[in-house]
């Protein structure tokens, strides 16, 4: 229930109310004459004064009540629709179990959702097993009209999370309840697949390379297919990363104009952002755009005494991170540790409280046309006798 | 020529009556033949002869019947003389805004008129005096239907317009209008010569009456806001804010008429105001109605 304007510049228009004023004010200052045989009783000190006084006062209040509606129309009001019924909503997270939240956020007169997409009722539908738990807070304290109260049950440990504590436009009672928040899977579907190309002369690098891969896949994330071939076979569309251990070919500046991330050995050349430099500081490898891919450029070949790092305990998590596949931040936390904050900026720009918003322009044309066939009819009113 | 007086006005004159407060007959009783009958033939007393008695007023029949001398003496008004006159000065051309076309002036001819119409009816002289810029306008004493015209004719091409006339003009005026005449003034008396003028006939034994003219304006000064007031004879003007003048006008303007009123009144004028909304026949019913002129003056015998 309240009333917003769109563009409130255009409340600049009221600067033309000074218009009206001008032109009432202007014809005020001439004097009438006046034949006054009795001229003898008149006192001299009286000069007229020039007060500001308007002329015919209704008809310059109709039109400044007319430029006023104007600029209103201007800065396009809204209407922001009727409060919602219900001033209170409680949603409970996956994993807890009902008769806990109900105990947990107390016997009050709220609406029961689910926090799941489309946040449905409580009674409607089973808790989905997975769900994006920050994303879905935001998303709902977008939608929620300013003045909802908002109470959110959740189990001790919440999944779902993204980089940081989610800040939301209003204070949220955070309950949390013993509990815990189904984890997304522990692989997901799809390998990484790793294509390597050699040249005869470089097939001793392939032994790092190979431990690598085995090294990734036994960290228990993604894991990650090694093609290895010579370097006349061809590459496969699927693979996700190329590494060249061969001259350069057309076969290398294909899959860089397809948009692919490559690794080639022996690619000297100045152009391209540091990657990794040694310990004196010196490049060991560029990352260089290229076509529509990048290319990670090494000056020398991939051998230890080469490229020395090839022999440290972290080069296949700086290999994996340089290919791409990068890491992804915890998703799992401690509920408590995650009560969401109040952020006083974010409400200030919200964009939501126009979601129910209805443009009053209509109404306000109407009202402006009825305005101005009253100013037209105060206008064309015969002046009475001491006015004319 | 009648147009002057309205219908309606010459019926509300027919109970007025012209007189004297001193009474007529400062001409002599019975000096000189009238033809006016009734009135002015009543008896009124006997009296003793005296030597110097016309023998022809003895009553003889009584001498035959108490065998002393009496001389009957009958009241008789000897016809008056009536004057207008008519202030033509600039001033009197003030008119309304509610009525633009009907100034001063106009309201002063009509008057006038009513006066020549009362004095014809009962056979009483009458003169026009108009007091205008260039020269003032006489027209000798005289009585009849013609006398009346004359006097219309010139009431109609008087035209309002300059100051009061110099005093060497107005000397002809003493010449003509004779001690006990009636003399009604027309003017607003915003002229101080004009003030002088009535007092002095009243001083030199003219029955003087006098009708100050005012527009309603002056009397109400009804302006708002910003006005350039002029005045039509001097033609100087004053820039005044209506509504902050207008109080302090009133009161001086009221005060000025009541010193006017209390001047004449102590010089034996009898005087009225007339505002140019009130009817017309207001201030000849104050002067000439039945028992207004009685109540003051009584024809008494010389």
């Amino acid at each position: 229930m309240s009333f917003a304007l769109l563009a409130p510049l255009g409340l600049a228009a009221l600067a033309a109310l000074a218009l009206p004023l001008l032109i009432h004010l202007v014809r005020r200052l001439e004097l009438k004459t006046t034949d006054f045989a009795a001229l003898r009783w008149v006192a001299e000190r009286m000069r007229p004064q020039r007060r500001l006084r308007f002329e015919r006062p209704w008809l310059l209040l109709m039109r400044l009540v007319l430029l006023a509606l104007f600029a209103l129309l201007l800065a396009r009001p809204v209407w922001n629709g009727d409060a919602p019924p219900t001033r209170v909503w409680t949603v409970v997270a996956p994993g807890v179990a009902l008769a806990d939240a109900r105990a947990a956020a107390g016997a009050g007169d709220s609406e029961w959702h689910r926090l799941a997409p489309g946040f449905p009722r409580m009674d409607e539908t089973e808790a989905p097993a997975q769900i994006a738990t920050a994303s879905l807070l935001r998303e709902l304290d977008a939608q929620l009209p300013p003045g909802v109260a908002l109470t959110v049950v959740v189990p001790e440990t919440l999944s779902g999370l993204d980089g940081e504590k989610p800040r939301l436009s209003r204070a949220v009672e955070w309950r949390v309840v013993p509990g815990k928040m189904p984890d997304r899977p522990a692989v997901p579907g799809k390998p990484f697949h790793l294509a390597v190309r050699y040249a005869a002369q470089s097939e001793d690098s392939l032994r790092y390379l190979r431990a690598a891969v085995v090294a990734w896949n036994q960290s228990g994330r993604r894991h990650c297919e090694l093609d290895a071939q010579p370097a006349e076979a061809p590459v496969a569309e699927t693979s996700d990363a190329l590494i060249w251990l061969a001259p350069s070919s057309s076969v290398l500046n294909r899959w860089l104009d397809r948009g692919g991330v490559a690794l080639a050995a022996n690619h000297p050349g100045n152009e391209g952002e540091p990657l990794w430099r040694d310990a004196t500081g010196n490049v060991l490898a560029r990352t260089v755009a290229n076509g529509h891919g990048r290319l990670i450029a090494l000056p020398g070949a991939l051998t230890p005494d080469q490229l020395p790092m090839l022999l440290d305990a972290d080069f296949p998590e700086r290999l994996r991170v340089v290919l791409g596949d990068v890491l992804s931040a915890p998703t799992q936390a401690q509920a408590a540790a995650m009560r969401p904050t109040a952020d006083a900026a974010t409400a200030g720009s919200q964009a939501s409280r126009l979601h129910a918003a209805r443009p009053l322009d209509a109404w306000l044309a109407l009202l402006i046309a009825a305005v101005f066939l009253f100013e037209r009819v105060v206008a064309t009113w015969p002046r009475t006798e001491r006015e004319a | 020529m009648t147009s002057l007086i309205p219908p309606e006005l010459r019926a509300r004159l027919r109970d007025l009556r012209l007189a004297a407060r001193g009474g007529a007959g400062g001409d002599g009783l019975g000096q000189h033949a009238s033809r006016s009958r009734g009135a002015g033939l009543e008896f009124a007393q006997y009296r003793a002869y005296e030597p110097g008695d016309e023998l022809r007023r003895i009553d003889w029949k009584l001498y035959a019947r108490s065998d002393r001398y009496f001389v009957r003496e009958a009241e008789r008004d000897s016809p008056l003389t009536a004057w207008a006159i008519v202030d033509a000065s600039a001033s009197m051309r003030q008119a309304d805004a509610a009525r633009p076309g009907y100034a001063k002036l106009d309201a002063a001819k009509t008057l006038a008129a009513c006066v020549f119409e009362l004095a014809l009816r009962q056979g009483d002289r009458f003169g026009l005096i108009a007091l205008a810029a260039t020269a003032p306008t006489f027209v000798p004493a005289g009585a009849g239907s013609r006398q009346r015209d004359r006097c219309l004719l010139e009431l109609a091409r008087l035209q309002a317009a300059g100051r009061w006339p110099e005093a060497a003009a107005l000397r002809p005026l003493w010449e003509r209008v004779q001690p006990s005449a009636v003399v009604v003034m027309f003017s607003d008396f915003f002229d101080d010569e004009a003030v002088e003028l009535a007092l002095r006939l009243a001083a030199a034994r003219r029955e003087v009456l006098t009708v100050q003219m005012l527009s309603a304006e002056e009397r109400d000064f009804p302006f708002a806001g910003g006005h350039r007031l002029r005045d039509p004879e001097s033609r100087a003007e004053r820039r005044v804010e209506a509504s902050a003048v207008r109080k302090d006008y009133l009161e001086r303007f009221a005060a000025a008429r009541a010193e006017l009123a209390r001047r004449f009144g102590a010089a034996g004028i009898r005087h009225v105001e007339y505002v140019l909304d009130r009817p017309l026949d207001e201030p000849l019913r104050t002067f000439f109605a039945p028992g207004a002129t009685r109540a003051s003056g009584g024809g008494g015998a010389a």
